[in-house]
Protein backbone atom coordinates (compact mmCIF):
# COMPACT_ATOMS: atom_id res chain seq x y z
CA UNK A 1 0.00 0.00 0.00
CA UNK A 2 1.28 3.24 -0.87
CA UNK A 3 2.47 5.95 1.81
CA UNK A 4 -0.13 8.66 0.84
CA UNK A 5 -2.89 6.76 2.20
CA UNK A 6 -4.29 7.26 5.59
CA UNK A 7 -3.88 5.10 8.27
CA UNK A 8 -7.19 4.59 10.72
CA UNK A 9 -7.44 3.16 14.79
CA UNK A 10 -9.50 1.21 15.53
CA UNK A 11 -12.66 3.02 17.25
CA UNK A 12 -12.71 3.89 20.75
CA UNK A 13 -14.15 7.09 22.66
CA UNK A 14 -11.63 9.35 24.02
CA UNK A 15 -12.21 9.59 27.93
CA UNK A 16 -10.52 13.40 27.85
CA UNK A 17 -13.89 15.07 25.87
CA UNK A 18 -15.96 17.15 27.76
CA UNK A 19 -18.93 15.70 25.15
CA UNK A 20 -18.93 13.28 22.18
CA UNK A 21 -20.23 13.38 18.51
CA UNK A 22 -20.41 10.49 16.85
CA UNK A 23 -21.14 10.31 13.38
CA UNK A 24 -21.80 7.11 10.84
CA UNK A 25 -22.68 6.30 7.52
CA UNK A 26 -23.96 3.36 9.08
CA UNK A 27 -27.71 2.27 10.12
CA UNK A 28 -26.17 1.70 13.47
CA UNK A 29 -23.17 3.30 15.40
CA UNK A 30 -20.35 0.46 17.07
CA UNK A 31 -22.75 -1.53 19.54
CA UNK A 32 -23.43 0.26 23.43
CA UNK A 33 -21.93 3.43 22.55
CA UNK A 34 -24.77 5.25 23.41
CA UNK A 35 -24.34 4.26 27.42
CA UNK A 36 -20.73 4.33 27.70
CA UNK A 37 -20.72 7.97 28.43
CA UNK A 38 -23.56 10.22 29.57
CA UNK A 39 -22.72 13.50 27.18
CA UNK A 40 -22.92 11.09 23.79
CA UNK A 41 -24.51 11.94 20.80
CA UNK A 42 -25.08 9.85 18.13
CA UNK A 43 -25.84 10.27 14.04
CA UNK A 44 -26.55 7.34 12.19
CA UNK A 45 -28.14 7.10 8.55
CA UNK A 46 -31.58 5.13 8.06
CA UNK A 47 -34.91 5.45 7.22
CA UNK A 48 -38.68 3.69 7.59
CA UNK A 49 -39.97 3.70 4.12
CA UNK A 50 -39.17 6.04 1.02
CA UNK A 51 -38.69 9.23 2.38
CA UNK A 52 -39.76 8.67 6.01
CA UNK A 53 -37.61 9.23 8.44
CA UNK A 54 -37.08 7.20 11.92
CA UNK A 55 -37.42 9.32 14.78
CA UNK A 56 -34.75 10.33 17.53
CA UNK A 57 -34.17 8.15 20.26
CA UNK A 58 -32.38 7.80 23.22
CA UNK A 59 -29.39 9.65 21.98
CA UNK A 60 -29.10 8.78 18.87
CA UNK A 61 -30.32 11.08 15.96
CA UNK A 62 -31.23 8.51 12.26
CA UNK A 63 -30.90 10.82 9.30
CA UNK A 64 -32.37 9.56 5.75
CA UNK A 65 -29.02 9.87 3.65
CA UNK A 66 -25.48 10.76 4.30
CA UNK A 67 -26.08 14.09 2.19
CA UNK A 68 -28.47 15.17 4.62
CA UNK A 69 -26.61 14.08 7.49
CA UNK A 70 -23.53 16.17 6.55
CA UNK A 71 -25.93 19.19 5.81
CA UNK A 72 -26.59 19.82 9.13
CA UNK A 73 -23.27 18.68 10.53
CA UNK A 74 -21.79 22.00 9.48
CA UNK A 75 -24.48 23.96 11.41
CA UNK A 76 -23.86 21.69 14.34
CA UNK A 77 -20.43 22.08 14.91
CA UNK A 78 -20.63 25.61 14.66
CA UNK A 79 -22.42 25.66 17.99
CA UNK A 80 -19.65 23.73 19.88
CA UNK A 81 -16.98 25.22 22.17
CA UNK A 82 -13.92 23.67 23.21
CA UNK A 83 -13.72 20.18 24.76
CA UNK A 84 -15.68 18.24 22.18
CA UNK A 85 -14.73 15.34 20.49
CA UNK A 86 -16.16 14.36 17.08
CA UNK A 87 -15.28 10.75 15.80
CA UNK A 88 -17.16 9.65 12.25
CA UNK A 89 -17.50 6.26 10.90
CA UNK A 90 -17.94 4.94 7.30
CA UNK A 91 -17.16 4.66 4.16
CA UNK A 92 -14.00 6.12 3.77
CA UNK A 93 -15.69 9.38 1.43
CA UNK A 94 -17.91 10.05 4.16
CA UNK A 95 -15.22 10.43 6.71
CA UNK A 96 -13.14 12.63 5.07
CA UNK A 97 -16.19 14.83 3.97
CA UNK A 98 -16.81 14.68 7.44
CA UNK A 99 -13.94 15.64 8.87
CA UNK A 100 -13.42 18.23 5.82
CA UNK A 101 -16.95 19.79 7.79
CA UNK A 102 -15.32 19.92 11.01
CA UNK A 103 -12.04 21.46 9.97
CA UNK A 104 -14.26 24.37 8.29
CA UNK A 105 -16.37 24.49 11.66
CA UNK A 106 -13.19 25.47 13.33
CA UNK A 107 -12.42 22.12 15.39
CA UNK A 108 -8.87 20.82 15.33
CA UNK A 109 -7.28 17.86 13.50
CA UNK A 110 -6.84 16.14 17.26
CA UNK A 111 -10.13 16.45 18.33
CA UNK A 112 -11.40 14.57 15.22
CA UNK A 113 -10.75 10.59 14.47
CA UNK A 114 -11.56 8.98 11.32
CA UNK A 115 -12.72 4.98 11.55
CA UNK A 116 -13.16 3.00 8.38
CA UNK A 117 -16.07 0.73 8.07
CA UNK A 118 -18.82 -1.08 5.92
CA UNK A 119 -18.25 -2.30 2.35
CA UNK A 120 -14.75 -1.52 1.09
CA UNK A 121 -15.73 1.00 -1.66
CA UNK A 122 -14.15 3.89 -3.07
CA UNK A 123 -15.22 7.20 -4.14
CA UNK A 124 -14.36 7.72 -7.52
CA UNK A 125 -12.63 11.28 -9.71
CA UNK A 126 -12.91 11.35 -12.92
CA UNK A 127 -10.05 13.53 -14.22
CA UNK A 128 -11.45 13.81 -17.65
CA UNK A 129 -14.99 15.30 -16.78
CA UNK A 130 -14.94 16.16 -12.99
CA UNK A 131 -17.34 14.15 -12.02
CA UNK A 132 -17.63 11.89 -8.65
CA UNK A 133 -18.62 8.31 -8.55
CA UNK A 134 -19.56 7.33 -5.44
CA UNK A 135 -19.47 3.80 -3.71
CA UNK A 136 -16.93 2.03 -6.35
CA UNK A 137 -16.04 -1.18 -5.26
CA UNK A 138 -13.41 -2.14 -7.99
CA UNK A 139 -10.58 -0.31 -9.71
CA UNK A 140 -12.70 -0.14 -12.86
CA UNK A 141 -15.07 2.22 -13.51
CA UNK A 142 -17.15 3.27 -16.54
CA UNK A 143 -17.85 7.31 -15.78
CA UNK A 144 -21.56 8.16 -15.64
CA UNK A 145 -20.88 11.43 -17.46
CA UNK A 146 -18.30 11.54 -20.02
CA UNK A 147 -18.45 7.13 -20.38
CA UNK A 148 -14.68 7.00 -20.24
CA UNK A 149 -13.85 3.54 -18.34
CA UNK A 150 -11.36 4.64 -15.59
CA UNK A 151 -9.04 2.89 -13.95
CA UNK A 152 -8.76 4.42 -10.13
CA UNK A 153 -5.55 5.48 -8.70
CA UNK A 154 -4.05 4.47 -5.71
CA UNK A 155 -3.66 8.00 -5.06
CA UNK A 156 -6.27 9.57 -2.85
CA UNK A 157 -7.45 13.56 -2.03
CA UNK A 158 -8.67 14.21 1.30
CA UNK A 159 -9.84 17.22 0.42
CA UNK A 160 -11.86 16.03 -2.14
CA UNK A 161 -12.60 12.60 -0.40
CA UNK A 162 -11.90 10.82 -3.72
CA UNK A 163 -9.55 8.96 -5.66
CA UNK A 164 -7.97 9.31 -9.09
CA UNK A 165 -9.45 7.95 -11.83
CA UNK A 166 -8.11 8.03 -15.35
CA UNK A 167 -9.20 6.63 -18.88
CA UNK A 168 -7.66 3.19 -18.54
CA UNK A 169 -7.89 2.14 -22.11
CA UNK A 170 -6.80 5.85 -23.72
CA UNK A 171 -3.73 4.76 -25.29
CA UNK A 172 -5.55 1.20 -27.26
CA UNK A 173 -9.32 2.35 -26.62
CA UNK A 174 -11.04 -1.17 -26.03
CA UNK A 175 -8.16 -2.34 -24.06
CA UNK A 176 -9.73 -2.74 -21.20
CA UNK A 177 -8.05 -5.59 -18.12
CA UNK A 178 -10.15 -7.58 -15.95
CA UNK A 179 -11.50 -5.03 -12.74
CA UNK A 180 -10.28 -6.21 -9.49
CA UNK A 181 -12.29 -5.70 -5.73
CA UNK A 182 -10.27 -3.24 -3.55
CA UNK A 183 -8.48 -5.01 -0.68
CA UNK A 184 -8.16 -1.75 0.86
CA UNK B 1 23.82 36.04 -21.64
CA UNK B 2 23.55 35.45 -25.74
CA UNK B 3 20.04 33.75 -26.42
CA UNK B 4 18.44 33.98 -30.10
CA UNK B 5 14.74 33.24 -29.58
CA UNK B 6 13.18 31.04 -32.24
CA UNK B 7 10.06 32.29 -34.10
CA UNK B 8 6.88 30.37 -33.06
CA UNK B 9 6.74 26.26 -33.39
CA UNK B 10 4.10 23.82 -32.01
CA UNK B 11 3.93 21.56 -29.19
CA UNK B 12 0.62 20.00 -30.03
CA UNK B 13 -0.92 18.96 -33.61
CA UNK B 14 1.62 19.47 -36.63
CA UNK B 15 4.79 19.40 -33.84
CA UNK B 16 7.08 21.77 -35.58
CA UNK B 17 9.32 21.56 -32.15
CA UNK B 18 12.74 20.73 -32.88
CA UNK B 19 16.27 21.55 -31.39
CA UNK B 20 19.10 23.31 -32.49
CA UNK B 21 22.35 22.01 -32.74
CA UNK B 22 23.45 24.31 -30.38
CA UNK B 23 19.98 23.15 -27.91
CA UNK B 24 21.29 19.70 -28.50
CA UNK B 25 24.53 19.86 -27.01
CA UNK B 26 23.01 22.17 -23.75
CA UNK B 27 20.62 19.34 -23.07
CA UNK B 28 20.49 18.30 -19.52
CA UNK B 29 21.03 14.67 -20.29
CA UNK B 30 19.73 13.31 -16.65
CA UNK B 31 22.10 9.90 -16.58
CA UNK B 32 25.52 10.49 -15.11
CA UNK B 33 26.00 6.98 -14.91
CA UNK B 34 24.75 3.76 -16.74
CA UNK B 35 22.01 2.60 -14.68
CA UNK B 36 19.12 4.80 -12.93
CA UNK B 37 17.42 4.71 -9.31
CA UNK B 38 15.59 6.90 -7.29
CA UNK B 39 17.81 8.97 -4.99
CA UNK B 40 17.93 12.54 -3.06
CA UNK B 41 20.22 13.92 -5.80
CA UNK B 42 19.86 17.35 -4.76
CA UNK B 43 22.36 20.04 -4.69
CA UNK B 44 22.73 23.63 -4.15
CA UNK B 45 21.59 25.68 -7.50
CA UNK B 46 24.35 27.92 -7.83
CA UNK B 47 24.88 29.45 -11.36
CA UNK B 48 27.40 27.09 -13.67
CA UNK B 49 27.90 23.91 -13.10
CA UNK B 50 27.55 20.55 -14.82
CA UNK B 51 24.98 21.15 -17.61
CA UNK B 52 24.98 24.89 -19.44
CA UNK B 53 20.94 25.04 -18.53
CA UNK B 54 22.27 26.01 -15.09
CA UNK B 55 23.93 29.21 -16.28
CA UNK B 56 20.99 31.19 -15.45
CA UNK B 57 18.83 31.31 -12.34
CA UNK B 58 15.55 30.61 -14.58
CA UNK B 59 16.58 29.15 -17.74
CA UNK B 60 15.31 30.66 -20.88
CA UNK B 61 15.80 28.83 -24.38
CA UNK B 62 14.98 29.03 -28.03
CA UNK B 63 11.54 27.57 -27.73
CA UNK B 64 10.88 30.32 -25.47
CA UNK B 65 7.81 32.25 -27.69
CA UNK B 66 6.17 28.48 -28.68
CA UNK B 67 6.63 27.59 -25.28
CA UNK B 68 4.46 30.53 -24.29
CA UNK B 69 1.93 30.47 -26.81
CA UNK B 70 1.52 26.67 -25.86
CA UNK B 71 0.25 27.22 -22.20
CA UNK B 72 -1.66 30.12 -23.27
CA UNK B 73 -3.68 27.62 -25.31
CA UNK B 74 -3.82 25.10 -22.26
CA UNK B 75 -5.08 27.68 -19.60
CA UNK B 76 -7.39 28.69 -22.56
CA UNK B 77 -9.25 25.22 -22.76
CA UNK B 78 -8.50 24.60 -18.77
CA UNK B 79 -8.41 28.06 -16.54
CA UNK B 80 -7.68 25.60 -13.62
CA UNK B 81 -4.47 24.21 -14.52
CA UNK B 82 -3.87 27.92 -12.59
CA UNK B 83 -4.92 27.53 -9.38
CA UNK B 84 -3.53 29.48 -5.84
CA UNK B 85 -5.36 29.38 -2.70
CA UNK B 86 -6.37 32.34 -1.32
CA UNK B 87 -3.55 32.25 1.88
CA UNK B 88 -0.82 32.23 -0.43
CA UNK B 89 -1.23 35.88 -2.00
CA UNK B 90 2.16 36.92 -0.11
CA UNK B 91 3.59 33.68 -2.25
CA UNK B 92 2.91 35.62 -5.11
CA UNK B 93 4.22 38.53 -4.62
CA UNK B 94 7.56 36.59 -4.00
CA UNK B 95 7.32 34.51 -6.95
CA UNK B 96 7.28 37.69 -9.38
CA UNK B 97 9.68 39.50 -7.86
CA UNK B 98 12.02 36.45 -7.80
CA UNK B 99 11.35 35.48 -11.58
CA UNK B 100 11.06 39.26 -12.81
CA UNK B 101 14.43 40.18 -10.99
CA UNK B 102 16.57 36.96 -12.30
CA UNK B 103 14.86 37.19 -15.73
CA UNK B 104 15.99 40.91 -16.03
CA UNK B 105 19.64 39.98 -14.14
CA UNK B 106 20.04 37.10 -16.49
CA UNK B 107 18.78 38.25 -20.34
CA UNK B 108 19.07 42.08 -20.45
CA UNK B 109 18.59 42.28 -24.15
CA UNK B 110 14.82 40.26 -23.34
CA UNK B 111 13.53 42.01 -20.24
CA UNK B 112 13.59 44.79 -18.56
CA UNK B 113 12.73 45.81 -15.07
CA UNK B 114 12.93 49.09 -13.32
CA UNK B 115 11.23 49.77 -9.85
CA UNK B 116 10.51 52.89 -8.24
CA UNK B 117 9.56 51.82 -4.73
CA UNK B 118 6.24 50.27 -5.34
CA UNK B 119 5.37 51.47 -8.76
CA UNK B 120 7.48 48.75 -10.82
CA UNK B 121 7.67 48.59 -14.87
CA UNK B 122 8.22 45.02 -16.82
CA UNK B 123 9.06 44.88 -20.14
CA UNK B 124 9.31 41.62 -21.90
CA UNK B 125 10.30 42.19 -25.79
CA UNK B 126 10.19 38.53 -26.93
CA UNK B 127 6.24 38.86 -25.71
CA UNK B 128 5.95 42.31 -26.40
CA UNK B 129 4.90 43.26 -23.19
CA UNK B 130 5.05 46.58 -21.50
CA UNK B 131 3.67 46.83 -17.88
CA UNK B 132 3.77 49.20 -15.66
CA UNK B 133 1.96 48.13 -12.49
CA UNK B 134 2.12 48.46 -8.35
CA UNK B 135 3.89 46.31 -6.57
CA UNK B 136 1.17 44.55 -3.54
CA UNK B 137 -2.00 46.23 -6.00
CA UNK B 138 -3.22 42.75 -7.66
CA UNK B 139 -5.65 45.09 -9.52
CA UNK B 140 -2.77 46.65 -11.13
CA UNK B 141 -1.87 43.67 -13.62
CA UNK B 142 -4.46 41.91 -16.07
CA UNK B 143 -3.98 38.49 -13.57
CA UNK B 144 -3.17 37.40 -10.33
CA UNK B 145 0.38 38.00 -9.85
CA UNK B 146 1.43 34.14 -9.82
CA UNK B 147 -0.48 33.59 -12.75
CA UNK B 148 0.88 37.07 -14.65
CA UNK B 149 4.63 36.14 -14.28
CA UNK B 150 4.51 32.33 -15.11
CA UNK B 151 2.41 32.95 -18.18
CA UNK B 152 5.78 34.22 -19.05
CA UNK B 153 8.47 32.18 -17.72
CA UNK B 154 9.16 28.27 -19.00
CA UNK B 155 8.37 25.29 -16.89
CA UNK B 156 5.35 24.36 -14.52
CA UNK B 157 5.66 25.96 -11.07
CA UNK B 158 4.08 24.71 -7.90
CA UNK B 159 4.08 26.56 -4.41
CA UNK B 160 4.40 24.85 -1.17
CA UNK B 161 3.37 26.32 2.38
CA UNK B 162 4.91 25.38 5.06
CA UNK B 163 3.14 24.44 8.47
CA UNK B 164 2.83 21.50 10.95
CA UNK B 165 6.34 20.69 9.74
CA UNK B 166 5.13 19.56 6.66
CA UNK B 167 5.10 20.96 3.07
CA UNK B 168 1.10 22.05 1.39
CA UNK B 169 0.93 22.54 -2.34
CA UNK B 170 -1.56 25.35 -2.07
CA UNK B 171 -0.71 26.81 -5.47
CA UNK B 172 0.44 26.00 -9.11
CA UNK B 173 0.72 26.88 -12.64
CA UNK B 174 0.85 23.41 -14.39
CA UNK B 175 0.34 22.95 -18.52
CA UNK B 176 3.11 20.86 -18.93
CA UNK B 177 3.34 18.00 -16.45
CA UNK B 178 4.43 13.88 -16.54
CA UNK B 179 0.34 12.90 -16.06
CA UNK B 180 -0.25 14.77 -12.73
CA UNK B 181 -3.13 16.76 -12.20
CA UNK B 182 -2.65 20.29 -10.44
CA UNK B 183 -6.60 20.36 -9.76
CA UNK B 184 -6.38 17.02 -8.12
CA UNK B 185 -3.36 17.55 -6.04
CA UNK B 186 -3.79 21.08 -4.91
CA UNK B 187 -3.53 21.55 -0.50
CA UNK B 188 -2.08 18.02 -0.65
CA UNK B 189 0.90 17.00 1.83
CA UNK B 190 4.38 16.28 0.45
CA UNK B 191 3.45 12.63 1.26
CA UNK B 192 0.22 12.67 -0.51
CA UNK B 193 1.35 14.44 -3.90
CA UNK B 194 3.97 12.24 -4.25
CA UNK B 195 1.80 9.14 -3.13
CA UNK B 196 1.72 7.33 -6.70
CA UNK B 197 5.48 7.17 -6.98
CA UNK B 198 6.36 3.66 -6.51
CA UNK B 199 9.75 2.64 -4.61
CA UNK B 200 10.50 5.85 -3.17
CA UNK B 201 8.25 5.85 -0.22
CA UNK B 202 9.48 2.40 1.06
CA UNK B 203 13.44 3.28 0.30
CA UNK B 204 12.58 6.43 2.39
CA UNK B 205 13.82 8.89 -0.30
CA UNK B 206 10.55 11.08 0.34
CA UNK B 207 11.01 11.15 4.45
CA UNK B 208 14.84 12.41 3.48
CA UNK B 209 13.80 14.97 0.91
CA UNK B 210 10.76 16.63 3.43
CA UNK B 211 13.20 17.25 6.03
CA UNK B 212 15.89 18.63 3.95
CA UNK B 213 13.70 20.92 1.99
CA UNK B 214 11.98 22.19 5.51
CA UNK B 215 15.48 23.53 6.46
CA UNK B 216 15.88 25.52 2.93
CA UNK B 217 16.97 28.68 3.65
CA UNK B 218 16.54 32.20 1.73
CA UNK B 219 18.53 32.78 -1.04
CA UNK B 220 19.99 29.59 -1.31
CA UNK B 221 17.87 27.38 -3.99
CA UNK B 222 18.34 23.53 -4.71
CA UNK B 223 18.14 21.74 -7.91
CA UNK B 224 18.05 18.14 -9.01
CA UNK B 225 16.94 16.58 -12.64
CA UNK B 226 14.18 13.99 -13.29
CA UNK B 227 13.39 12.67 -16.29
CA UNK B 228 10.08 10.66 -18.30
CA UNK B 229 9.67 10.04 -21.81
CA UNK B 230 6.71 11.53 -23.88
CA UNK B 231 5.34 10.65 -27.32
CA UNK B 232 5.81 13.52 -29.53
CA UNK B 233 7.16 17.04 -28.23
CA UNK B 234 3.67 17.63 -26.62
CA UNK B 235 3.74 20.04 -23.21
CA UNK B 236 0.39 19.40 -22.45
CA UNK B 237 1.10 15.31 -20.87
CA UNK B 238 -1.77 15.98 -18.69
CA UNK B 239 -4.42 13.09 -16.88
CA UNK B 240 -7.15 15.60 -18.38
CA UNK B 241 -6.07 15.27 -21.85
CA UNK B 242 -5.10 11.69 -21.72
CA UNK B 243 -7.76 10.25 -23.95
CA UNK B 244 -5.93 12.88 -26.23
CA UNK B 245 -2.28 11.76 -26.00
CA UNK B 246 -2.39 8.44 -25.14
CA UNK B 247 -3.23 7.09 -28.52
CA UNK B 248 -0.23 9.10 -29.80
CA UNK B 249 1.56 6.92 -27.37
CA UNK B 250 0.30 3.61 -28.75
CA UNK B 251 1.17 5.07 -32.46
CA UNK B 252 4.73 4.45 -31.56
CA UNK B 253 6.60 2.08 -34.09
CA UNK B 254 10.34 0.95 -34.27
CA UNK B 255 9.83 2.60 -37.36
CA UNK B 256 9.14 6.13 -36.21
CA UNK B 257 10.47 5.96 -32.36
CA UNK B 258 13.63 8.19 -33.24
CA UNK B 259 11.56 10.86 -34.76
CA UNK B 260 8.42 11.23 -32.54
CA UNK B 261 9.65 9.60 -28.94
CA UNK B 262 11.13 12.20 -26.81
CA UNK B 263 12.89 12.12 -23.62
CA UNK B 264 11.59 14.40 -21.20
CA UNK B 265 14.13 16.25 -18.98
CA UNK B 266 12.47 18.00 -15.98
CA UNK B 267 15.82 20.65 -14.04
CA UNK B 268 13.53 20.81 -10.99
CA UNK B 269 14.42 23.54 -8.84
CA UNK B 270 13.51 24.92 -5.37
CA UNK B 271 13.39 28.30 -4.21
CA UNK B 272 12.78 29.56 -0.25
CA UNK B 273 10.99 32.72 -1.11
CA UNK B 274 11.51 35.87 1.32
CA UNK B 275 7.90 37.22 2.84
CA UNK B 276 5.83 34.55 3.00
CA UNK B 277 8.31 31.48 4.32
CA UNK B 278 6.74 29.60 1.08
CA UNK B 279 8.89 27.07 -1.28
CA UNK B 280 8.68 27.82 -5.45
CA UNK B 281 9.33 24.85 -7.09
CA UNK B 282 10.09 24.83 -10.84
CA UNK B 283 9.68 22.00 -12.89
CA UNK B 284 11.44 23.07 -16.56
CA UNK B 285 10.75 20.87 -18.58
CA UNK B 286 13.47 20.31 -21.85
CA UNK B 287 11.96 17.73 -24.90
CA UNK B 288 14.57 16.40 -27.17
CA UNK B 289 13.75 13.56 -30.31
CA UNK B 290 15.53 9.90 -30.23
CA UNK B 291 16.58 10.95 -33.21
CA UNK B 292 18.39 14.53 -32.16
CA UNK B 293 19.82 12.30 -28.75
CA UNK B 294 21.75 10.21 -30.81
CA UNK B 295 23.83 12.41 -32.63
CA UNK B 296 25.88 12.80 -29.31
CA UNK B 297 27.47 9.70 -29.04
CA UNK B 298 28.10 9.73 -25.31
CA UNK B 299 24.62 10.02 -24.44
CA UNK B 300 23.18 7.62 -27.33
CA UNK B 301 25.34 4.59 -25.54
CA UNK B 302 23.96 5.75 -22.10
CA UNK B 303 20.53 5.52 -22.89
CA UNK B 304 20.79 2.24 -24.23
CA UNK B 305 22.10 1.19 -20.78
CA UNK B 306 19.95 2.75 -18.85
CA UNK B 307 16.77 2.34 -20.84
CA UNK B 308 17.36 -1.56 -21.11
CA UNK B 309 18.29 -2.26 -17.30
CA UNK B 310 15.56 0.37 -15.91
CA UNK B 311 13.86 -1.33 -12.89
CA UNK B 312 10.37 -2.75 -14.05
CA UNK B 313 8.54 -0.74 -11.28
CA UNK B 314 10.46 2.29 -12.29
CA UNK B 315 9.19 1.97 -16.29
CA UNK B 316 5.80 0.97 -15.58
CA UNK B 317 5.50 3.97 -13.32
CA UNK B 318 6.77 6.23 -15.96
CA UNK B 319 4.70 4.86 -18.90
CA UNK B 320 7.50 3.42 -20.71
CA UNK B 321 6.59 -0.64 -21.08
CA UNK B 322 4.67 0.12 -24.88
CA UNK B 323 7.81 1.14 -26.46
CA UNK B 324 10.35 0.63 -24.05
CA UNK B 325 12.22 -2.29 -25.97
CA UNK B 326 11.46 0.30 -28.92
CA UNK B 327 14.02 2.44 -27.81
CA UNK B 328 15.89 -0.25 -26.73
CA UNK B 329 16.33 -1.28 -30.12
CA UNK B 330 17.00 1.69 -31.12
CA UNK B 331 19.85 3.09 -29.42
CA UNK B 332 21.86 -0.94 -29.31
CA UNK B 333 23.48 -0.01 -32.65
CA UNK B 334 25.05 2.58 -30.65
CA UNK B 335 26.41 1.17 -28.04
CA UNK B 336 29.85 -0.77 -29.29
CA UNK B 337 30.38 -1.84 -25.33
CA UNK B 338 33.24 1.15 -24.56
CA UNK B 339 33.42 2.34 -21.01
CA UNK B 340 31.79 5.74 -20.20
CA UNK B 341 32.84 8.74 -17.56
CA UNK B 342 30.83 9.63 -15.24
CA UNK B 343 28.66 12.77 -15.45
CA UNK B 344 26.20 14.64 -18.12
CA UNK B 345 28.42 16.25 -20.28
CA UNK B 346 27.87 15.33 -24.01
CA UNK B 347 31.96 15.43 -24.14
CA UNK B 348 31.85 16.68 -28.12
CA UNK B 349 31.85 20.41 -29.17
CA UNK B 350 30.31 20.22 -32.04
CA UNK B 351 27.26 17.58 -33.85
Amino acid sequence: MSKNRPVYEPFALEPSGRAHLVVTSLDAPPEGIEDSFDNIEVWTVKHNGPGVPVLAAGGVRPFRSTTELLAQLGHRLGRETAGLRFYAIGSEAFIWDAYNIGIVAGLHPSEISLHRAGPLVRRVYCSHCRTMIEGVPVNIVSCPSCEAALFVRDHFSRRLAAFMGVKVDAEVPGEIPAAEVFTS
Amino acid sequence: MKLSLKPQETFRDDYTFSNSDEAILRFPFPFPEDSYMYSVNMEPHVRGGASPVYNAMFDIDEHYVGDMADRAITLDQDPLRCQVLPHMETAEWDTLELLMENLANDYPEHFSLTKNDDEWHWINRPLDIDQKFTFGREETLPFGPFEYITRQVQGDFSLQDQRDNNLYMDGGMVTSQADWSLNFDVGMSFHEWHGPVPLAHESGVFDRALQYLLRMQCGKPVRRLNWTMTANPRLDTSPENYPLWGPEKAAITPENVGHRMCLRVELQTLYRLPRSNAILFSIRGYLIRLEELAKVKKWAVRMHRVIRDLHPRIAEYKGLPRYRQYVVDYFAPHDDGRVLNAGIGPEQDGI
